[in-house]
C-alpha cells in the first residue's frame, strides 16, 4: 500500500524532462518525432511503473509463502485440461484449488488432474469438499497432505446440499484441529465478521468468506459484511464463492479483500482464458481503486467546476431553487 | 446343484468372427486351451442348421468333458441331449423353460442389473451371466454395465455368475479384481487366430485371482470393501490390491479403516477380511 501512495520518481522525471525540453522552433517533423519518443518512452515507463506497483501491491504472504498473485483459481468444471492451462496462464494464479475424491476403479484411464498443471511451481490448495463434519474434513485434509504436495488446506464443510453454505461451527472445530496438526488452514466460511474473527483466533492463515453460495454467480450479496471482515481481519481475507464476473472481483477488492478464489465463473464462461484475464485485471483495478479510496456517497450533485463565473443561472431557474428551499 | 460343476472359462460360439474356419475347428481349439463351458449361440441359423451344429458340439463337449448348453432353444437342447439352455431376458421365461427341460438340466440367464440377477437367483437359475461388462460387438447397442455391476454380483449373488462382454486377456484383471471368478469370452477367443492361446491366457489371469490355494470357491477369497464397493480379492497386501487396480504407479493415497497407509508401507500391509480400503486422488475443484 505504501508503495502505491508515493509517485513513481522515474515517471515524474520523465514528464519533467519532456516539459523542459527545448524544442527547435522550426521543425514540425522533429516535434512529431519528439511526440513519438514521448509516447514510446511514456509507454515503457508506465509499464515499468506497473511492474513496480504490482510488486509492492502483491505483497501477500500466507503461511510464510510470498505470493505473486492474489488470484486463487479453482480447477473444476473446465471443458478440457488444455482450457484449464490457458485460463491458468491468463489468470496469473499461483494458488490453485482442487478436490479429493475416490479413484474411479472402473475407468482405467481416469487420472488425477494434477498431471496437467504439475511443474509450474504452484501452491496446491486441496479443499475438503464433500465433508459434512469437522471429522470428515480432517480426514480429507490428512489424505491430501499424504500426497506430498504441501500442507495447505481449504476447509470446506457444507451441511446443506441445496445451498452448500458452510457450517460455521464445524468449520471452526476443523480449523482448530488442523492448525494443531500443522496445516496452513484457509477456512471457507460465511460472510459473518464474528465467525471470521473466531477462525482467525483459531489460527487460520487466511479467512475465506463467501460472497454468495458456491457456483451461483450472484456476486457479493452482503458488501457491508465483506467490508467489515476485511477491515477487522489481521489475516488475509480471500473472497471465495459466489463471484459471477470481473465486476464482482473488482468489488471484492475495493471492499478490502486481499484476494479472490474463483472457479465456476471462469470455467463456465464462454471463453475461460478471456474471463481469467478480465478477472486478473479487475482484481488489480479493484485493489488500486480501494487503496485510492472511493469518495463518500452523496444524495445530490456537486459540480466539477466552481459555479462562480458561470455565464448562466442554475438549471431550472429560480422557481426550482425556491421549491428546493434555497 | 444339477448337472453342473464349477467352471472358469465359458466360451460361446460366434461364427461371424471366424470366416474361413469351421465351427468345429475353432471351438475345439478353445476346449484344448482349457475352456470348460460351451454354449452354442446362433441367431441367424435356421432351426435345422442349429440342430446340426448342436449335435456336433454336443459330441465335442462330451469328448472334453465340459457342459454344453444351447442359447434360447429348449427344443434343440432336448433334441441333442444338451446339458441345458442359456436364456436372455427376452427369451422364454425361466419357469417355462424349467417345465420343458425338467429339474436336471442347466438353465443360465443373462442379466444386466443386480435386480435381474436377484430375480434369476430367486427363480432357480443355475448360473447367471453378468454383463456386458464392456461394450461389445456381439450385443451392439447394449450399454455396458461396467465392473460396478460385477462387484455388486460378487458381493450379493450366491449362485455362480460369469462375467461377459468385451472381456479380453488385457482387461480380464479389472473384471477379476471386481470380484468375478468366471469369465466368458466370445470375440476375444473365437475371433483370435489362436483361440487356444487366448484361452490359456484368460485362465492364467483367472488363476492369479483365485489364488494358488483356492479351490475356486468364493469363500477362499477375502471379502473387503474398496472405495465403498464390496470386492472379493485374492490380493494379500495393499500393494497387490493397488497393482490389480492399476494404481501402484499413480499419485494415489490409500487409507484402510480410516487410517492412512503411507505408500512405502503398502507392500507390508496385509489385507484382512472385512478391510475397508479407500484409494483417493485429486480432481478438479474450487
Amino acid at each position: 500500500m505504501a508503495g502505491w501512495e508515493r509517485e513513481d520518481p522515474g515517471d515524474l522525471a520523465g514528464r519533467e524532462q519532456l516539459a523542459g525540453r527545448d524544442y527547435p522552433a522550426d521543425g514540425a517533423k522533429q516535434v512529431v518525432q519528439a511526440n513519438r519518443d514521448f509516447l514510446a518512452n511514456g509507454a515503457i515507463r508506465i509499464e515499468q511503473a506497473d511492474r513496480m506497483d504490482q510488486a509492492d501491491l502483491d505483497d501477500l504472504v500466507i503461511g510464510g509463502r510470498r505470493l505473486s498473485s492474489r488470484f486463487f483459481l479453482g480447477t473444476g468444471h473446465f471443458p478440457s485440461p488444455a482450457v484449464l492451462r490457458e485460463a491458468l496462464d491468463a489468470s496469473g494464479a499461483e494458488v490453485i484449488t482442487f478436490a479429493v475424491r475416490r479413484v474411479n476403479l472402473d475407468a482405467a484411464g481416469d487420472d488425477s488432474m494434477l498431471q496437467h498443471v504439475e511443474d509450474r511451481g504452484l501452491v496446491y490448495l486441496p479443499n475438503t469438499s464433500g465433508a459434512r463434519t469437522a471429522d470428515e474434513a480432517v480426514r480429507i485434509a490428512r489424505l491430501a497432505r499424504e500426497a506430498g504436495l504441501g500442507r495447505w488446506v481449504k476447509i470446506e464443510i457444507s451441511a446443506d446440499p441445496r445451498t452448500l453454505l458452510p457450517d460455521a461451527l464445524e468449520t471452526l472445530k476443523a480449523t482448530e484441529r488442523l492448525v494443531k496438526e500443522g496445516f496452513v488452514a484457509l477456512p471457507y466460511t460465511s460472510d459473518d465478521p464474528i465467525v471470521c474473527r473466531r477462525l482467525e483466533e483459531a489460527g487460520a492463515s487466511a479467512v475465506m468468506p463467501g460472497g454468495a453460495p458456491i457456483g451461483t454467480g450472484l456476486g457479493i450479496l452482503n458488501p457491508y459484511a465483506i467490508g467489515l471482515i476485511a477491515e477487522q481481519a489481521r489475516v488475509p481475507v480471500i473472497v471465495d464463492a459466489g463471484i459471477g464476473s470481473a465486476a464482482d472481483v473488482a468489488q471484492a477488492m475495493e471492499l478490502g479483500a486481499a484476494g479472490v478464489l474463483v472457479n465456476t465463473p471462469v470455467a463456465k464462461s464462454r471463453d475461460p482464458a478471456a474471463m481469467a484475464r478480465a478477472m486478473r485485471l479487475a482484481l488489480e483495478a479493484g485493489r488500486l481503486s480501494g487503496i485510492a479510496g472511493r469518495i463518500p456517497k452523496k444524495k445530490y450533485a456537486s459540480a466539477s467546476s466552481d459555479p462562480a463565473g458561470s455565464l448562466f443561472g442554475p438549471p431550472g431557474g429560480a422557481a426550482v431553487l425556491g421549491k428546493a428551499g434555497w | 446343484m444339477r448337472r453342473m460343476k464349477d467352471f472358469r472359462l465359458y466360451v460361446i460360439t460366434g461364427e461371424n468372427y471366424h470366416p474361413g474356419r469351421s465351427l468345429r475347428e475353432v471351438m475345439e481349439a478353445a476346449l484344448k486351451g482349457g475352456a470348460d463351458f460351451l454354449q452354442l449361440r446362433d441367431k441367424r441359423a435356421s432351426k435345422r442348421e442349429l440342430l446340426e451344429k448342436a449335435k456336433m458340439l454336443r459330441k465335442l463337449a462330451s469328448a472334453y468333458g465340459v457342459p454344453f448348453v444351447v442359447n434360447d432353444h429348449p427344443d434343440v437342447a432336448l433334441a441333442v441331449d444338451a446339458d441345458g439352455v442359456h436364456l436372455g431376458q427376452d427369451d422364454l421365461p425361466l419357469a417355462e423353460a424349467r417345465r420343458l427341460l425338467g429339474p436336471d438340466r442347466i438353465i443360465g440367464i443373462s442379466t444386466h442389473s443386480i435386480e435381474q440377477a436377484r430375480e434369476a437367483q430367486r427363480q432357480g437359475a443355475d448360473y447367471i451371466g453378468v454383463g456386458p461388462v464392456y461394450p461389445t460387438g456381439t450385443k451392439p447397442g447394449r450399454a455396458a454395465v461396467t465392473t460396478a455391476y460385477v462387484a455388486q454380483a460378487a458381493a450379493e449373488i450366491r449362485i455362480p455368475f460369469v462375467a461377459i462382454g468385451g472381456i479380453t486377456p488385457d482387461n480380464a484383471g479389472e473384471v477379476l479384481a471386481a470380484g468375478a471368478r468366471r469369465l466368458c469370452a466370445v470375440s476375444a477367443v473365437v475371433g483370435s487366430p489362436d483361440p487356444e492361446g487366448v484361452c490359456r491366457r484368460l485362465l492364467a489371469r483367472i488363476a492369479e485371482f483365485r489364488g494358488t490355494a483356492g479351490t475356486g470357491s468364493e469363500a477362499e477369497n477375502r471379502r473387503i470393501s474398496v472405495n465403498g464397493r464390496p470386492v472379493l480379492t485374492g490380493a494379500e497386501t495393499l500393494l497387490e490390491l493397488a497393482e490389480q487396480h492399476g494404481l501402484a504407479e499413480r499419485r494415489v493415497v490409500a487409507e484402510v479403516g480410516g487410517v492412512i497407509v503411507p505408500r512405502t508401507g503398502w507392500g507390508d500391509f496385509r489385507l484382512t477380511a472385512g478391510a475397508s480400503v479407500e484409494f483417493v486422488h485429486f480432481v478438479g475443484g474450487g
